[in-house]
């Protein structure tokens, strides 16, 4: 059964030094997490004591001013993060959307990163060939699926990742804001495929400035301020 | 007193803290072998990537070689370039030295390089050190070629010490991982060092018995010659062509030195895996 569980999660960032010949005072700052000072190194805590569940079915929109840990906490849900401190427990083939730049390679084609993206997944290579066709016809790219990724536009982009990542079926899907990049058409779309998703008892946690889409997509809301949990609803 | 008292304690909890480091590496290990299709896919794009920006794409490497071995070949001309053994000497010399140049230069910017796939996916790193070892393969494929071709035309027929020679090309390949693994984490930790191992690398090849033949000259040669490992690695692959002899004083060391970095390695990879993430 696919869920997420959070337990008391931190994480902590440690910046190096760096050596400046000026020294601003620090100004309190309604962004971000808290800037403070270990040793001889700065640290962020971007994420603070968050603790939650989900459980298959679910839909969650994370929503905060930037800096409020938002992307932070999906690559700890991904596993990119270790947390510092706390605990995690995931059952479930996680999947995720960061950004563009982020896992395609620029002077590949579409259909290239494709192939890329399901073996970085783990699929084999013919699983990949039989999906292929359902992939390029869900993000509608046409010929544009044989020229490299770079000429792409970020909507075009945004199409391609979530085409691949949702026909590779994940259980757990994790998206960063700049899936909203898609024209309207296509958010419905992936609005449509994503109700899929959380019907086949799967999870999704997307986070998003955009209030509408969170409304439209998500059966629960998480509010994060300086990393801390301010509700969930 | 305390402190007295806890000494042993603190040398009991090393080994499980060891082990547990070793058991990371060598999971981070298999699942990157697991995944090996990723990793021969990503070597087949940087080949790929190098043949659609430039014209002879990766047989630049070919060039570079033979204008290296030509170079070296013919400065020397006065001493001993009528001699088809030097060239065959240079040839091998200049083979093996490019690929670790290569290698570990290549290295130390690794994870900089690779940082979109390390922020944004959860691949194993190893995957990455493949990535880059069999591109280096690859690459220096080419570099075989030009290298056969000269020992053929040299007058070096093929025969069983070209077998002996193998076993040195096996070790240097089998040394690579390990070789990528700790510049990588090197780089990572110091961003410096890429400068200075680059340097060190440019430098190094006048220290290292690439072109030159150490005749048992006292002083600098001496030294560089015993004390460089990289003369073994040299020599391992060159010997038995150049003078038919098993190296097995050069293959010893090579071995024996693999075996450490290969400690190294897994113990960087166990222990700091998880941190490379947030340095880059
Ligand atoms: N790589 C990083 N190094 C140091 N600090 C970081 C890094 N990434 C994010 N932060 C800090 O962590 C906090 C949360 O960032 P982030 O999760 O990206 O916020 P959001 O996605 O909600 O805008 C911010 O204060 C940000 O400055
Ligand atoms: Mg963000």
């Amino acid at each position: 059964m696919t869920s997420i569980t959070l337990n008391n999660v931190s994480l902590v960032y440690r910046l190096f030094e760096k050596l400046t010949l000026s020294a601003p005072g620090r100004r309190r700052s309604a962004l971000g997490g808290n800037i403070a000072k270990s040793g001889t190194k700065q640290v962020v805590q971007a994420l603070d004591g968050v603790s939650f569940e989900l459980k298959a079915g679910d839909r969650l929109g994370l929503v905060g001013p930037n800096g409020a840990g938002k992307t932070t906490l999906l690559k700890v849900l991904y596993g990119i993060y270790q947390p510092s401190g706390g605990t995690i427990s995931i059952t479930g083939k996680v999947d995720a959307l960061f950004n563009i730049h982020i896992g395609f390679r620029p002077e590949a084609t579409g259909r290239r990163n494709i192939v890329l993206r399901g073996l970085i997944s783990g699929w084999t290579a013919a699983e990949i060939e039989e999906k292929m066709e359902e992939i390029i016809d869900f993000s509608e790219l046409g010929d544009f699926i044989d020229l490299p990724f770079k000429a792409y536009s970020q909507g075009m982009a945004a199409r391609l990742a979530f085409a691949a990542a949702t026909t590779l079926e994940p259980e757990i899907l994790l998206m960063d804001e700049w899936i909203g990049a898609g024209d309207a058409s296509f958010q419905e779309k992936a609005k449509r495929r994503m109700d899929e998703l959380a019907e086949k008892a799967g999870i999704i946690v997307l986070a998003s400035h955009d209030d509408a889409l969170i409304q439209r997509v998500c059966t629960k809301k998480l509010t994060l301020r300086a990393g801390r949990v301010e509700s969930l609803a | 007193m305390a402190a007295k008292d806890n000494a042993p304690e603190q040398r009991i909890a090393i080994l499980p803290a060891m082990i547990a480091a070793l058991n990371g590496a060598f999971d981070d290990i298999s699942k990157a072998m697991r995944l090996h299709r990723v990793w021969i896919a990503l070597a087949h794009e940087d080949i790929g990537d190098q043949h659609r920006r430039t014209t002879l794409g990766p047989l630049w490497m070919l060039v570079n070689y033979f204008a290296f071995v030509g170079t070296f070949a013919f400065v020397f001309v006065t001493k001993d370039a009528s001699n088809p053994s030097y060239i065959a000497y240079v040839a091998i010399g200049m083979l093996v030295w490019f690929y670790l140049t290569e290698t570990i230069t290549m290295s130390v910017s690794l994870f900089q390089r690779e940082a979109s796939f390390i922020q944004g996916t959860t691949l194993p790193l190893f995957v990455y050190v493949m990535r880059l070892t069999m591109q280096c393969i690859i690459r220096a494929g080419y570099s075989l070629a030009g290298c056969v071709l000269i020992l053929l035309l040299g007058g070096y027929g093929i025969n069983t010490n070209w077998l002996l020679s193998l076993v040195g090309l096996l070790l240097l390949i089998l040394a690579t991982p390990a070789f990528v693994v700790v510049f990588a984490f090197l780089g990572a930790f110091f961003p410096d060092s890429e400068f200075i191992v680059g340097n060190l690398m440019r430098v190094g090849m006048f220290f290292t018995p690439v072109f030159w033949v150490y005749s048992g000259q006292e002083g600098i040669q001496e030294y560089a010659y015993n004390w460089n490992p990289f003369t073994y690695f040299l020599e391992g692959v060159r010997e038995p062509i150049t003078t038919g002899i098993f190296p097995g004083h050069a293959l010893a060391v090579t071995g024996y030195f693999c075996l450490g970095l290969w400690a190294i390695a897994l113990l960087l990879l166990g222990l700091y895996r998880k941190r490379i993430v947030f340095l880059i």
